[in-house]
């Protein structure tokens, strides 16, 4: 019963996504977008080649594509629920016999889906454009690494748009809420991201991020399954 | 709102005022005692045998200070949990009356610890796991005040910072530990496995700093409390009046 309820609410975000492809179409604009600027942001500094310097921004690389997904799943976070405040779909659904736990698993899977399709577009031109395609030693890890990294994105993330859009910020405050939690994500992420990215992946340094988050994941995920009732209002 | 305004009510018939008196009694102590810290820390205590020498002497008020702003988050967090469970308005003051001590507290935290980081390092900040997560929470927690600012419903209000509350206590921790996934950074670690590292004279004026900085602590939250009531009591007078 609760399989088939979390199936269809999920089923519903996804179509009325692919229907006008907006939140998935501006986030995949923005995340390279966010690149070229960190390009040039960072190059400027990183030395190009008339300065002596090589112009190699793998060092940077794993801050870089964390913070530019991070803001990322902020932009499509924000949108996951516009629609269903402003159309009244959220009142249906909260006079559904759901249980509110369900509502937030299938609106965070949902989020999970949408950041992981962007990743599968973005991460192979990051890794042209900022790491010269050095990747495939630690593949699996690095795999690893974002599935975690986004499940934490998504837990945290869903728990906090629901609060958020019940605000009268909506949209302003999601961020101020959002991103202090997250920095330990981006932290792990980031750090673990760039010694696969350098090469230099000792393969503990790598398995402590790992697990870091994975215990992270499961601190949100119990939090938000604990008082997703009282975030999602009456 | 017919229960919050019959709560008013109530306490319009016995005002529930500041209770001045044992507050005072409180803060005095809180001052006895701090002023005793630093006299023992000043004349008693030794001059540190290393390069911190005198410096070391902001040690007694930095590490009280940063222990006090976590015992207000704990003191939030209980409360949010309480408020949660019970939906008593009551818990929410304590709530904000003690996210907002934490806040202070956390800024006097970072303020002495960046100055005695210039004596002691020579840089006003280093991004060591406790200066990162002291700043870190001060951001959290400032924005428990925005998200308050923006519902205006009361009961969703405490319900939201009360959940914000919880989320953002959880992630202290977690953001110490984060921290410590880079290279180490220059902190010393003052209670480790390996116990205090004081000595007794040293341990002596910490601990007295450290109580008068709690009863200062709980000074304040009695005032914060008082405050909190009667800024509720005149919001629904002036609610009255108005209707």
């Amino acid at each position: 019963m609760a399989f088939r309820q979390f199936r269809a609410l999920l089923r519903k975000d996804i179509v009325s996504e692919l229907r006008t492809r907006e939140m998935i179409a501006s986030m995949f604009l923005f995340v390279v977008l966010a690149m070229i600027i960190f390009h040039y942001a960072f190059t400027v500094h990183a030395g190009n080649a008339g300065s002596g310097g090589s112009g190699d921004l793998s060092l940077f690389a794993g801050g870089m594509l964390w913070v530019v997904f991070v803001f990322g799943a902020l932009l499509g976070l924000n949108r996951s629920f516009v629609h269903e405040k402003d159309e009244g779909c959220l009142d249906g659904l909260l006079l559904c016999p759901v249980d509110r736990v369900i509502i937030f698993l299938a609106k965070m899977t949902a989020n999970l889906i949408f950041l992981g399709l962007i990743q599968v577009l973005a991460v192979p031109v990051f890794v042209v454009i900022f790491a010269s395609g050095r990747i495939a030693t630690h593949l699996p890890a690095f795999l690893a690494l974002i599935v975690l990294a986004d499940l934490g994105i998504a837990a945290l993330g869903t728990l906090l748009a629901t609060i958020s859009m019940n605000t009268r910020a909506r949209d302003l405050l999601l961020p101020i809420l959002f991103l202090p939690l997250v920095i330990p994500l981006l932290i792990a992420a980031a750090s673990g991201t760039s010694t696969v990215f350098s090469g230099t992946a000792g393969g503990g340094s790598l398995l402590a991020r790992l697990a870091f988050l994975l215990v992270y994941d499961g601190v949100f995920l119990v939090l938000a399954y604990g008082t997703y009732d009282f975030a999602i209002g009456e | 709102m017919e229960s919050t305004s019959t709560a008013a009510l109530d306490r319009f018939d016995r005002p529930a005022g500041l209770k001045l008196a044992t507050t005072t009694v409180i803060l005095a102590a809180a001052g006895v005692a701090l002023a005793c810290g630093l006299l023992v820390a000043f004349w008693v205590a030794p001059t540190d045998a290393s390069t911190l020498g005198f410096s070391q002497k902001i040690f007694y008020f930095h590490a009280p200070i940063a222990e006090t702003a976590l015992l207000a988050y704990g003191v939030a967090f209980v409360a949010a949990v309480l408020y949660l469970r019970r939906e008593d308005a009551k818990y929410d003051r304590l709530g904000v009356a003690a996210v907002r001590l934490g806040l202070v507290f956390s800024v006097l935290v970072l303020v002495t610890g960046s100055i005695w980081g210039k004596a002691a390092w020579g840089v006003w900040w280093a991004w060591d796991a406790r200066l990162t997560t002291f700043l870190i929470a001060c951001l959290l927690y400032a924005g428990y005040f925005v998200l308050r600012g923006t519902v205006e419903d009361d009961s969703r209000r405490a319900t939201y910072a009360a959940l914000f509350a919880i989320v953002a206590f959880v992630d202290v921790p977690i953001t110490f530990f984060a921290t410590r996934l880079l290279p180490a950074g220059l902190h010393p670690v003052v209670l480790g496995p390996q116990g205090s590292g004081m000595a007794a004279r040293d341990l002596v004026a910490f601990l007295i700093s450290m109580a008068g900085m709690t009863l200062l602590f709980v000074g304040l939250l009695r005032i914060e409390l008082g405050i909190e009531a009667l800024r509720e009591e005149l919001r629904d007078l002036k609610y009255r009046l108005g209707s």
